[in-house]
C-alpha cells in the first residue's frame, strides 16, 4: 500500500525510565511537545545502550493512509467508548482493541490506530490529522503505547495518584468524582513529596515492589481548585487553563520535591461522604487485591498479565489498606494519614 | 462462598456439572489459564482467557487449595468434615455448588481417575 506516512522528515528522541531506553521517533512536529511534556522528567541527549523500546508515530491525512493489514486469525479483545482505559476526557474515544499474530491493534477509527508489539519492544501510531488535536490527546495516546510496551519489560502502571513521605509510599487508587485527586492535593500541600498524578510505576523488586515516580502535570477540576487557597489564587501561568481540568506542576506550586522511589506502604480507595470528618475502614487484603485490579489490568497477553497479577498481589501483601470515607476535612487530612505512617516506621 | 463483580455467563453447562454417583472417581484440577492468590485465608482468582475475578471466601479457598495433586471430590469432602464443624450432607452439598460453579466458569476441570 502505497502511504503519505513514509517519505517525511523523522526526528528522533530519547528517554530512559528505570532502564528502559526509549526511542521516539515522529514524521510530524505536531507529535513532539506533548511527547516531550508527558516523558519531561525522562529525556536523554544519548542513550548508553541500544534502545529497548522503540515507539514511531506517523501523521497521516486519513484513515486510508494507514498501512494497517489484519490477517484473518485477528481476533477482537474488547471495545468500547475508552471509559475503561482511564477517565480524562480523551478516554471518551470509542476504541477496539484486536490481536493480531503477536500484535495489539488498539483501533480509535476516525482518530487514528496505535500498533504494539510488546515481544519485540516495538510500537507504531498512525494519527489522523494531529495538527487538529488537542495535545492531551496526543499524549494520551503515545502514553496508551508506552505503558504496554513497559508491562513487557516488569513495570506496571496503576490508575491512582501517588506520593512518598520519608520514604514510604502512598497510594491512591480509583476514578474519578470519588475524591482522589482532592485527598491527593491535600497530602501534597502538607509536604508529602510527588510521586505521580494517575500513572506511578510498580517493579517488582523480588521481597517487595519498588514504587517508581511518573511525574507529570496535575490536573484538577474547578471542583477541586474550589478547596484549596492556593489553587483558587494561583495566576494562569502556574494554573494551566483547560477544559474540563486545568493543570499545574507540583513543584511550581508547591514547596516539594519529586519523590524516590520507595517501598509503596499505605493504600486507600477513596470515596466521598456528607459527613464533617474523614475516617480510614481497614480492608482485608483480598477485598483490597479485588479493588485495585480493575485500576491496573488489562488482559491482553496471558503472560504479561499472569507477571502483573503476582506483582499487585505482592504489592497488596506488603501494604495496609484501607478505605478512606473522604469528609468535609479535607485540608486536615494530613492529620489522619500521616500519624498511620509514622506508626510504620 | 463465590463473590464475582461481573455476571456469570448464562449458556448452559449442565453436561459439563460433577456426576454424583462417581465422586471417588472425579479428580479436579485448576484450569491453566486461572492464576490466584490467598490472602488471609481469602483466595482471588484471575481468569486469564477472560480477564474476570474472583474472590473465594475461607471454605471456598480450602476447595480450592485443594484441587491439586490428583484429590478427588470425595477427598476434598474428607477434608472439609474434618476441618470445619460441619454436618457431611452439608459439607458435600456446599462442596458441589461451588465446584460446579467453578466449572462452569471455566475455571476448575475435572477429569475422571
Amino acid at each position: 500500500m502505497t502511504s503519505c506516512v513514509v517519505n517525511q522528515p523523522m526526528t528522533e528522541y530519547l528517554f530512559s525510565l528505570y532502564g528502559k531506553s526509549v526511542r521516539y521517533v515522529t514524521t510530524s512536529s505536531f507529535l513532539v511537545s506533548p511527547v516531550q511534556e508527558l516523558l519531561k522528567y525522562f529525556r536523554r541527549d544519548s542513550l548508553d545502550e541500544s534502545a529497548s523500546l522503540t515507539l514511531w508515530f506517523h501523521a497521516v491525512q486519513s484513515r486510508a493512509d494507514i498501512p494497517l493489514v489484519m490477517s484473518p486469525s485477528a481476533r477482537r479483545l474488547s471495545s468500547g467508548t475508552g471509559a475503561e482505559l482511564g477517565d480524562r476526557a480523551e478516554t471518551g474515544l470509542p476504541y477496539e482493541v484486536i490481536h493480531d499474530s503477536g500484535r495489539l491493534i488498539a483501533d480509535f477509527f476516525n482518530t487514528g490506530v496505535l500498533v504494539i508489539d510488546g515481544v519485540q519492544g516495538r510500537a507504531d501510531g498512525y494519527l489522523i490529522r494531529p495538527e487538529t488535536m488537542p495535545a492531551s490527546l496526543i499524549e494520551y495516546l503515545f502514553h496508551l503505547v508506552l505503558i504496554e510496551l513497559l508491562r513487557h519489560r516488569g513495570l506496571y502502571t496503576i490508575h491512582a495518584t501517588a506520593l512518598e513521605k520519608n520514604g514510604r509510599g502512598v497510594l491512591i487508587p480509583g476514578n474519578s468524582g470519588r475524591g482522589k485527586t482532592t485527598s491527593f492535593i491535600s497530602l501534597l500541600r502538607s509536604g508529602y513529596r510527588y510521586l505521580s498524578d494517575d500513572h506511578p510505576l510498580l517493579r517488582d523488586a523480588g521481597d517487595h515492589v519498588d514504587l517508581l515516580p511518573f511525574p507529570i502535570k496535575i490536573n484538577v477540576t474547578e471542583d477541586t481548585i474550589a478547596f484549596f487557597p492556593e489553587l483558587r489564587n494561583a495566576p494562569d501561568h502556574l494554573l494551566h487553563p483547560g477544559f474540563p481540568k486545568r493543570a499545574f506542576y507540583a513543584e511550581e506550586l508547591y514547596s516539594t520535591a519529586i519523590g524516590e522511589h520507595c517501598r509503596p506502604s499505605l493504600v486507600m480507595f477513596p470515596h466521598v461522604v456528607d459527613a464533617p470528618h474523614s475516617h480510614l475502614e481497614p480492608l482485608s487484603k483480598s477485598r483490597a487485591l479485588e479493588l485495585l485490579l480493575p485500576q491496573a489490568l488489562l488482559v491482553y497477553d496471558q503472560d504479561v498479565a499472569r507477571r502483573e497479577f503476582q506483582v499487585l498481589a505482592k504489592l497488596v501483601q506488603q501494604v495496609d489498606c484501607y478505605r478512606l470515607h473522604f469528609g468535609r476535612d479535607i485540608l486536615d487530612l494530613p492529620k489522619l494519614i500521616t500519624p498511620l505512617l509514622e506508626e510504620m516506621r | 462462598m463465590f463473590d464475582t463483580p461481573h455476571a456469570f455467563s448464562s449458556h448452559d453447562l449442565a453436561d459439563r456439572l460433577i456426576d454424583l454417583t462417581i465422586l471417588d472417581l472425579t479428580v479436579l484440577r485448576p484450569s491453566p489459564d486461572v492464576q490466584g492468590t490467598n490472602m488471609d485465608g481469602e483466595t482471588v482468582l484471575l481468569d486469564l482467557s477472560t480477564g474476570r475475578y474472583y474472590t473465594l471466601n475461607q471454605l471456598g479457598s480450602v476447595i480450592w487449595a485443594h484441587c491439586t495433586d490428583g484429590n478427588t471430590i470425595s477427598d476434598i469432602h474428607a477434608v472439609l468434615c474434618d476441618r470445619f464443624d460441619v454436618a457431611p450432607e452439608r459439607a458435600l452439598d456446599d462442596l458441589v455448588t461451588l465446584v460446579n460453579q467453578l466449572i462452569q466458569e471455566g475455571l476448575l476441570q475435572q477429569e475422571r481417575r
